[in-house]
């Protein structure tokens, strides 16, 4: 953990490399000491040109942000409860079921064959496209009703001695990680139609609660099991197998003993999710129009309505931004008691 | 030990069913939509073309466009990122002065959303009343385009992306750098090897594998881009800063034309299969022999 790297190094260069670090510092803090000040100008202290400096250069005031908690300008304040609640419900529950399955992954073998996963593919798309062209059958209807035939075929087929290769945890590990890679846009565009043909047989999805926050479980479903597996993998096994001995069965193992020692882990990455579920935006956009709108969308809205206010265009900016700042401050101080290091191998 | 017992299946099961649900459901319905002209406005009952809309596509030079610039986006903003974070990791690492204070700055910028940091940029390279105007006037560079020109378009969009993301690689690197074995450097004094020697001997090769991780990580997100995109210049001027999350969203989302936006979704899809397996493909023999 010592000066590596840098050790051959003249005084002189120590102090090049210095301003460059200070260098990239500025630019780094710079816009965001730009977004804060300009929250707080009246309208002349923008129109002006560039002001840096409160009191000195213009007098500050409270106005952009009265505006912003009055509603004047989009219901600001619906929509940051909007993204709190579904955020800590997103990230809470993506956590929970995250941390399951990568305990399972990481304490139990599993052994899927490549046939079974082949005929659950094939069945689902083949029943979905049987059902609604031959039988008639709304789309969404078709797939809700492929979908647990060809699960609960598969979940048979599994157990039959299916030729081909048999896939163990890695290649589940690999699967759940895999599905990052996917461009959103693909699955955003789909369960908007989706949602909506449901939508239409009565239950609404498009603009409601469970439709968003469903969609956030699974979107960050992936990230958790990764993270969570260098946890849990860093846990001494012994515990766990002294408690076995006693016949200690394993649920209570999981939430009386492995969750209590990787309760910072936890934590972490219940953060880390909900920085991504506060942030996102593509499935916002597709999936909510009014009442569950999200800040990333009214905040992304601010632009086109407005050209020059940037007070605020600032304000709106900030309200998105200060959760995620205090969050940052808390993750980097886990950081330093080098938490998440064990994450990255 | 791996533990044999009926109960891992609760454990497993509800994020493999969430996640199929989600995900499996989406791509079929998508898939066979994008063999069928399906549009909603106006609306027109779904008929099958097949590859039409494949063929459609494959011939527009908006979508090649569209590729062209997110490929460059991705390759010259994870490039800049990987450099000046690697850099800055090293520096770190070597417990430059003012470490501590920088620390707390590292995290930020990544975990921001990207619409607000938009917002903030768009005033930033605003041509008239922006800061970064009034500093370039100083060197006699006065209302430079910065969003109205194609090309100081995707130059700021870039910058942008290197200014939010590279924190990330600096934190990963620095988790690797921090887990080098210091014997190794021990050695490389006693037969005086430089810093310089030293860094592409032993620093660059042995971090080649987290390297290649982050970097792959970060391409496949940056392909994804649209956020960025779509608060700092809408896609314009013209098409010349669209990319193809954004055109899918434009004739999606906009002309709800359904076939041909599934079948761009996939084209899409195809070809970050490719520039993944063909990444990973370059870079196996080089992983391989350090090992």
């Amino acid at each position: 953990m010592s000066g590596q790297g840098l050790t051959g190094l003249s005084p002189w260069s120590r102090r090049l490399v210095a301003v460059g670090v200070l260098l990239w510092c500025l630019v780094t803090v710079f816009p965001l000491y730009w977004v804060v000040v300009t929250a707080f100008k009246t309208p002349p202290g923008v129109v002006g040109g560039p002001t840096y400096l409160p009191f000195i250069d213009f007098t500050p005031t409270l106005q952009p942000f009265i505006d912003l908690y009055q509603g004047i300008r989009g219901e600001f304040f619906r929509t940051f409860l909007n993204s709190t609640i579904v955020g800590l419900s997103a990230a809470a529950i993506a956590t929970a079921i995250g941390a399951m399955a990568a305990y399972a992954l990481v304490r139990f073998e599993f052994k899927v064959r490549l046939g079974a996963g082949l005929v659950f593919f094939l069945l689902a798309l083949g029943g979905y496209l049987l059902f609604n062209a031959t039988f008639g059958l709304t789309r969404p209807q078709a797939l809700l009703l492929a979908f647990p035939i060809a699960l609960i075929v598969a979940v048979v087929a599994n157990r039959l001695p299916l030729p081909g290769p048999i896939l163990g945890n890695e290649d589940i590990l690999f699967w759940f990680v895999s599905q990052r890679m996917f461009p959103p846009i693909v699955t955003a565009f789909a369960l908007y139609l989706l949602y909506s043909e449901i939508g239409r047989l009565g239950f609404q999805l498009i603009d409601s609660f469970v439709g968003l926050t469903l969609c956030y479980v699974a979107f960050s479903l992936p990230i958790v099991v990764w993270l969570m597996r260098d946890f849990f993998e860093a846990i001494p096994i012994e515990v766990e197998e002294a408690a076995m001995v006693d016949n200690v069965p394993s649920w209570r193992i999981f939430i009386g003993i492995v969750v209590p020692m990787s309760m910072n882990g936890l934590l972490a990455t219940f953060m880390i999710t909900l920085a991504f579920v506060w942030n996102e935006f593509l499935f916002a956009l597709f999936l909510t129009n009014s009442r569950w709108q999200t800040l990333p969308i009214l905040v992304a809205g601010q632009n086109s309505q407005r050209g020059d206010e940037w007070w605020a265009i600032s304000a709106a900016a900030l309200v998105a931004i200060v959760p995620m700042m205090i969050m940052a401050a808390l993750l980097s101080r886990m950081m330093r008691s080098g938490l998440l290091l064990g994450a990255i191998k | 030990m791996m533990r044999n017992d009926p109960i891992k299946h609760v454990f497993i099961w509800p994020a493999v069913l969430v996640v199929l649900a989600i995900s499996i459901f989406p791509l079929i319905y998508s898939l066979t939509t994008s063999f069928l002209s399906y549009r909603l406005i106006p609306p027109i009952p779904p008929r099958v073309v097949w590859l039409g809309n494949y063929v459609t596509l494959l011939q527009e030079p908006r979508f090649w466009n569209a590729l062209f610039t997110t490929t460059l986006i991705a390759l010259i903003a994870v490039g800049l990122q990987y450099a000046i974070g690697f850099g800055i990791a090293l520096a770190l690492n070597a417990r430059v002065p003012g470490e501590r204070l920088f620390r707390v700055a590292l995290l930020l910028p990544m975990l921001l959303a990207p619409v607000a940091v938009a917002l903030v940029a768009r005033m930033i390279f605003n041509p008239t009343m922006g800061p970064l105007n009034q500093f370039l006037s100083k060197f006699g560079l006065v209302n430079l385009p910065f969003l109205t020109n194609g090309h100081w378009a995707l130059a700021c969009i870039i910058a942008v992306e290197v200014w939010q993301w590279t924190p990330f690689i600096i934190l990963m690197m620095l988790a690797g750098l921090q887990t080098l074995p210091e014997d190794v450097y021990e050695a490389a004094e006693l037969e005086n090897a430089s810093a310089w020697q030293q860094f592409w001997g032993i620093t660059f090769p042995m971090m080649l594998p987290i390297s290649a991780a982050v970097v792959f990580i970060r391409l496949i997100e940056s392909y994804k881009i649209m956020d960025t995109v779509f608060v700092m210049t809408g896609g314009g001027p013209g098409v010349d800063t669209e990319t193809l999350t954004l055109f899918a969203y434009q004739e999606g989302f906009k002309k709800f034309n359904l076939g041909y936006t599934s079948a761009l979704s996939f084209l899409f899809l195809i070809a970050i299969t490719i520039i993944g397996v063909t990444y990973l493909a370059l870079l196996r023999p080089h992983l391989e022999k350090r090992r």
